[in-house]
């Protein structure tokens, strides 16, 4: 009987396309969909703060070269893993995160907790050329990072570009992108002052790359880098609550 | 080529062509401060150069109606010529990223576009779209037209999808190494191309609809189920996973619309059925075709090829999150994924037994015959990768190989074992058959091609599983104390001597598939050569009714 | 449908239909597909019912075992931390020369200690602990700050050197040339100088060393001290001895008084737990002594 019905269907182009697109939607919006709808999916947490342009950017350059491809950002809730890397990432901590990047290779370690854990020196060099700080990595030299400029004059259109998909950067925000970048990375000078007050105290305003007399692509990156794992506390918190929440 | 589309196709080709000069035009001046302007002029070039080719034969007389009689195999030839020209590239490539990894000094220029993070999309772009989708829309149109028994609908819808697609390729792997890129795996393209492909795919789509509206077989065969689903599904997953917001029509950046755990979600539910529809399901609709014909065996069940079909489509879209096992996905999501996942397995290895028993009674042409094999043996891997998939996607299995080199040697077994053994045995098949020939212009060549391949997969398979297994456990083992007994370097360190053996088992592979090229396009000169004395008409006629001659 | 169709190898009927000379047989679906299908769906339905997995529209189905993976992460975690317990209590208590005395104790230090070591710390510090350009040998038993004792380094591995930590220590040689507080001549003339105290410089240039020790006098020795032996309460090094923290050839140096130094070590009570410091400060503390 079913085989008779197939018969029927086969003879039928109209009809099999009709019946693959139905078949084959059902399982991604039963997935998908309930993910918007599920409040507990994403953990609230109200300390959560935006990249500023300059960690923006350097986002962008961790897509444009690659990074992803050998570095997750994603803790799992493994115990080797949470004593290695620290606290299981959060869902919250790429709430902001338009493409996330969690990834799925580690030929490097995982990087979701990286920031802090090095000084920026360190970063710039081991990018200039990984092998000479740890003489046993494979990672690739990524010298043109401190020659190149990096581009601030659009970082604006970047914001407005994100507030679309829903980050929440104020108007200010993007009318100060391009100074925010700046001074950011140059903290002697005047622009600098103006990051704090849109980004938060804590943020890092610093000669990323050592030289304060140029935005280079090397500042943004290491910029993003030491804020990797540091724009909310939730997941620090979580691990206690949910032990507790089992007791 | 040219002579044979009618003039309104040429004037329709110089139209689009005009069309995309104008976008490519538009691209350039408008992202003159950004890498868009870059793509802009590759699209210009590549529009005026083709136009120029069309101009060329502008002039020629028009085709008579007798073409009507035929099929029309002229972009598939052109297309498998593309399918072994990327596959070299994208293999090349692979050989080329898997020595940076145990040889990282080796890049022999300091330089942002030969470093491995944007070499790597190119090789997996290379090989999956390039070489894997060239092959599907070759093959596609050669099957959908032998089992319709109907010519395509028109002369110019296919060469736009071809040339519109290998556009679509270009465009992606010269953007990666200008560093653009969306960084979702296997859909990296910005969105440009995005929207170019969408276009291209639905001429496609329509081309597929257009002909089996006019087939003369009552029944829709196997294979173009296959086929149909492979460009339906890939149409849905495309345009779900990347809708995004460019930063401006000046720029090539976008900002994907799904952020965090859904984006996570919608990825891999994409990546997944990426595997699924791109990687599995058009090429069982090669095999369906391919393997039956060349081994002159009717297909061992027509009910198993059913539930099989129903079997992948409808629960493959469950099976993307056991990419995600143990995240911050939440749990329920990947239950569903585990679970699903391994009930995929049944009907996964219900069309490889299919492919398998199919073959009863013809066993000792698969032993002579290295076409044959290469099949068989991608029957084989493609029941072996699906086992390993299932198996890897049960989440404590996950928990051990996720992140490891054992999902790069799951890949490879599907993709070397599987994907290119079935799509050079079926364009050693096909090739003669095209190109009016008794056999392939080496046979022997074919048998070396064999051996390279099938050793050069077990060399790279065992390798990875080896390091994937050995790296997952250094990650987790721990020493008397209760603590991690080695540090992330420790297990970098192991990871070398394996390397190097991948490296060594990938370049066996390539060696095989310039042996191929080399085959193909030998066998190409020579049918070209002798042409002119065979007296054969280039196409066979068919008659209203009959089918036609069976080896075609 | 015309059945009437047979293959002569197997003799089972076909279809009926054909595509370009393909045909199908009428095989039943084997009876193990089934089997498979059935045991696999019973796999799923016992996975649905034990643990979270159908969604509806607010929330979703929890399972019978009620748990998540979160916690269950957590209570692995800190089973695990018990289970360690017998041996990391002790290391808790004891002092540190009671934890170096105890064999058993500090089999365990060097075990974790060296996966603690490789993870954090070998970056800069190499996985010998032997430095690197700008990064000390630790395993030279030079110190820049403190006596090496285990509590000197404790507090050094716990607040950092020019880190982020409130306590941090901090340090900085500073740029004589650079900040113009020396003229290049002068520089040149202590660089001499500083390198003769270890016989780097080639004999013959004695005035020249001469004049760089009335420099060295006059502006160095606040730190280094009179006998350039260093000062380890304000984390400047000892320039006598072998070991050179930014490189020992006049160019390095010169440089390092030029333009100054300040190296960073981050604060690594930010990351690890107190615990963790203290094997690590073992670890480092009874490293074998290894040159650069
Ligand atoms: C070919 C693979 C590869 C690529 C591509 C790569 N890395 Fe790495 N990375 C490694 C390996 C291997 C290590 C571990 C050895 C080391 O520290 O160098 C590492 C280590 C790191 C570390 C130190 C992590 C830690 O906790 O010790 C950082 C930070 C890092 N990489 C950042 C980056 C960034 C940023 C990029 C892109 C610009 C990048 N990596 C690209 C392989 C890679
Ligand atoms: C980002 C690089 C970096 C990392 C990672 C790092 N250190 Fe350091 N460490 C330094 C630098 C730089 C100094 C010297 C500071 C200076 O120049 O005064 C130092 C100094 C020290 C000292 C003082 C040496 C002395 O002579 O007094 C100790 C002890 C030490 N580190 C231990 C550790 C331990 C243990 C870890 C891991 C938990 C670690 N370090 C990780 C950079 C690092
Ligand atoms: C304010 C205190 C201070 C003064 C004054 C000072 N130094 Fe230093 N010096 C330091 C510190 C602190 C370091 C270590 C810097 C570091 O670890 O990053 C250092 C490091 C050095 C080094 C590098 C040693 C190595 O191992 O590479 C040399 C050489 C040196 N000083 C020479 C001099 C000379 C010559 C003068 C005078 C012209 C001088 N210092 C004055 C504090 C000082
Ligand atoms: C000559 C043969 C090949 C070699 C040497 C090779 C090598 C590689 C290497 C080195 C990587 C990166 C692995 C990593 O990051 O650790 C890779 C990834 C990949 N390759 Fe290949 N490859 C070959 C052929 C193919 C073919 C024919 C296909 C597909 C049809 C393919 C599909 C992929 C995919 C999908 C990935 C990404 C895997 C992932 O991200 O998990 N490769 N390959
Ligand atoms: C029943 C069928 C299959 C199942 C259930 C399955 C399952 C899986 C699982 C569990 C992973 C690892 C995910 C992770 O830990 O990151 C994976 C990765 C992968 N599989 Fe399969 N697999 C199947 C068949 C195939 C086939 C036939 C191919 C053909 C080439 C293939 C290609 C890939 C690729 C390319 C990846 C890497 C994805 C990435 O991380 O980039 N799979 N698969
Ligand atoms: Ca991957
Ligand atoms: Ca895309
Ligand atoms: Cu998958």
């Amino acid at each position: 009987m079913p085989e008779f019905f197939h018969r029927k269907v086969e003879r039928n182009a109209i009809g099999f396309v009709l019946a693959i697109v139905g078949v084959a939607s059902i399982g991604g919006f039963v997935e998908i969909a309930p993910l918007f709808t599920i409040h507990e999916t994403v953990e609230e947490a109200p300390d959560m703060r935006l990249y500023t342009p300059l960690e923006l950017a350097g986002r962008n350059i961790y897509i444009r070269e690659g990074c992803y491809a050998c570095h997750s950002q994603m803790i799992r809730t493994l115990r080797d893993e949470v004593e290695r890397y620290g606290p299981y990432s959060l869902a919250v901590e790429s709430k902001y995160d338009h493409p996330m990047l969690w990834g799925s290779k580690r030929t490097g370690p995982d990087l979701a907790r990286v920031g802090g854990k090095y000084s920026d020196v360190w970063q710039v060099r081991h990018l200039m050329n990984p092998r000479d700080v740890v003489p046993q990595s494979i990672m690739p030299r990524y010298g043109w990072l401190a020659k190149n400029d990096l581009r601030i004059d659009d970082l604006g259109e970047h914001l407005a570009a994100q507030r679309a998909v829903g980050v929440p950067y104020t108007q200010a925000m993007i009318d100060n992108a391009t100074q925010d970048a700046y001074g950011q990375a140059s903290p002697d000078s005047n622009y600098a002052s103006g990051v704090s007050e849109r980004y938060g105290k804590a943020t890092n305003v610093r000669a990323f790359d050592g030289d304060p007399s140029r935005v280079t692509e090397m500042d943004a990156l290491v910029a993003y880098l030491q804020i990797l794992g540091h724009l909310t506390d939730a997941a620090y918190k979580q691990p206690a609550a949910q032990a507790e929440a089992q007791e | 080529m040219i002579s044979r589309l009618t003039l309104s196709e040429r004037q329709l080709a110089l139209g689009v062509l005009l069309f995309l000069g104008i976008i490519g035009l538009a691209m350039a001046a408008a992202g003159r401060n950004d890498p868009l302007g870059g793509q802009g002029f590759i699209v210009l070039l590549f529009s005026v150069g083709l136009a120029f080719y069309v101009m060329s034969g502008y002039f020629a007389p028009e085709p008579d109606e007798s073409r009507l009689a035929s099929y029309y195999d002229d972009p598939t030839k052109v297309g498998i010529v593309l399918a072994m020209f990327w596959a070299v590239i994208g293999m090349a490539m692979g050989v080329w990223v898997a020595a940076l990894l145990a040889w990282p000094e080796l890049t022999f220029v300091d330089q942002a576009w030969a470093s491995f993070g944007r070499l790597r999309p190119v090789h997996t772009s290379g090989v999956i779209f390039g070489f894997g989708g060239n092959a599907l829309i070759a093959t596609s149109f050669h099957v959908l037209q032998r089992t319709s028994r109907a010519r395509l609908p028109d002369q110019f819808s296919p060469w736009f999808v071809l040339i519109g697609y290998n556009l679509f390729c270009i465009v992606a792997a010269s953007g990666y190494l200008m560093g653009i890129t969306q960084s979702k795996e296997y859909a990296e393209p910005e969105w440009y191309a995005d929207i170019w492909l969408v276009i291209v795919w639905v001429v496609y789509f329509l081309i597929y609809l257009r002909t089996l509206a006019r087939r003369k077989e009552p029944h829709i065969y196997v294979a173009n189920w296959y086929y149909m689903a492979f460009i339906l599904v890939v149409a849905v997953l495309h345009i779900v996973n990347n809708l995004a917001v460019p930063v401006s029509f000046s720029h090539a950046k976008s900002y994907s619309l799904f952020s965090g755990v859904q984006d996570a979600m919608t990825e891999w539910w994409y990546g997944h059925n990426a595997v699924a529809f791109f990687l599995t399901s058009g090429f069982l609709g090669m095999m369906y075709y391919y393997l039956p014909k060349r081994a002159g065996r009717p297909i061992f069940s027509y009910r198993l090829s059913i539930i099989s079909f129903w079997g992948i489509t409808f629960l493959y879209m469950w099976a993307g999150s056991h990419h995600l096992h143990y995240t911050a996905l939440p749990q329920w999501v990947q239950t569903l994924g585990m679970t699903f996942s391994v009930m995929l397995l049944v009907p996964s290895w219900a069309s490889a037994g299919n492919a398998l028993a199919t073959l009863n009674g013809a066993w000792h042409k698969v032993r002579d015959d290295a076409t044959l094999r290469f099949m068989m043996v991608a029957a084989v891997f493609y029941g072996l990768s699906t086992f390993e998939g299932s198996f890897m996607a049960i989440r404590p299995v996950n928990s051990l190989s996720h992140y490891t080199d054992w999902t790069i040697g799951h890949v490879h077994a599907g993709a070397l074992g599987w994907v290119a053994m079935i799509t050079f045995g079926s364009i050693y098949a096909l090739v003669p058959w095209l190109w009016k020939r008794e056999a392939m212009y080496s046979p022997r060549l074919v048998e070396v091609h064999f051996w390279l391949a099938l050793a050069g997969t077990i060399v790279y398979v065992f390798s990875m599983w080896n390091s994937g297994i050995i790296q997952g456990l250094m990650w987790r083992t721990y020493n008397d104390s209760g603590t991690l007994a080695y540090s992330f370097v420790d297990s970098l360190e192991a990871m070398h001597p394996y390397y190097i053996a991948r490296t060594f088992g990938g370049l066996l592979f390539l060696a095989g598939a310039v042996v191929g090229t080399f085959n193909v396009l030998k066998t190409i000169t020579l049918a070209r050569h002798e042409s002119a004395t065979a007296a054969e008409p280039d196409m066979p006629a068919i008659p209203a009714t009959s089918a036609v001659q069976a080896g075609e | 449908m015309e059945l009437d169709k047979r293959d002569v190898v197997t003799g089972r009927p076909t279809t009926g239909h054909e595509w370009n000379g393909i045909e199908e047989l009428e095989t039943p679906i084997p009876r193990v597909v089934f089997f498979f299908l059935g045991t696999a769906f019973v796999f799923s339905l016992i996975c649905w019912m034990l643990y979270p997995t159908w969604p509806l529209i607010w929330t979703y189905t929890k399972g019978m075992l009620g748990t998540d993976q979160k916690q269950v992460v957590a209570v692995q975690v800190e089973d695990a931390a018990l289970s360690r317990a017998t041996w990391t209590s002790e290391i808790e208590k004891k002092s540190y020369a009671e934890i170096e005395a105890d064999p058993a104790l500090m089999r365990s230090v060097k075990e974790t200690g060296h996966t603690l070591f490789g993870d954090n710390c070998a970056a800069c510090h190499g996985v010998n602990a032997t430095g690197g350009a700008g990064f000390p040998n630790l395993a030279a038993k030079a110190w820049l700050w403190g006596d090496g004792s285990p509590e000197a380094l404790e507090e050094t591995i716990r607040v950092g050197i020019n880190s982020t930590n409130d306590d941090t220590r901090t340090s900085q040689m500073l740029a004589f040339g650079h900040d113009g507080m020396l003229p290049t001549d002068q520089i040149e003339a202590v660089v001499a100088y500083v390198r003769s105290l270890s016989s780097l410089e080639p004999a013959g240039d004695a005035k020249r060393i001469e004049a760089g020790k009335q420099v060295f006098a006059a502006n160095c020795v606040a730190c280094h001290g009179e006998d350039a032996k260093g000062k380890r309460d304000v984390g400047a090094p000892d320039l006598t001895d072998a070991n050179w923290l930014y490189g020992s050839d006049a160019q390095s140096v010169f440089t390092t008084v030029y333009s100054g130094r300040q190296g960073h070590m981050p604060n690594w009570a930010a990351r690890l737990s107190p615990l963790d410091i203290k094997i690590l400060t073992v670890y480092v503390h009874t490293l074998e002594k290894k040159p650069q």
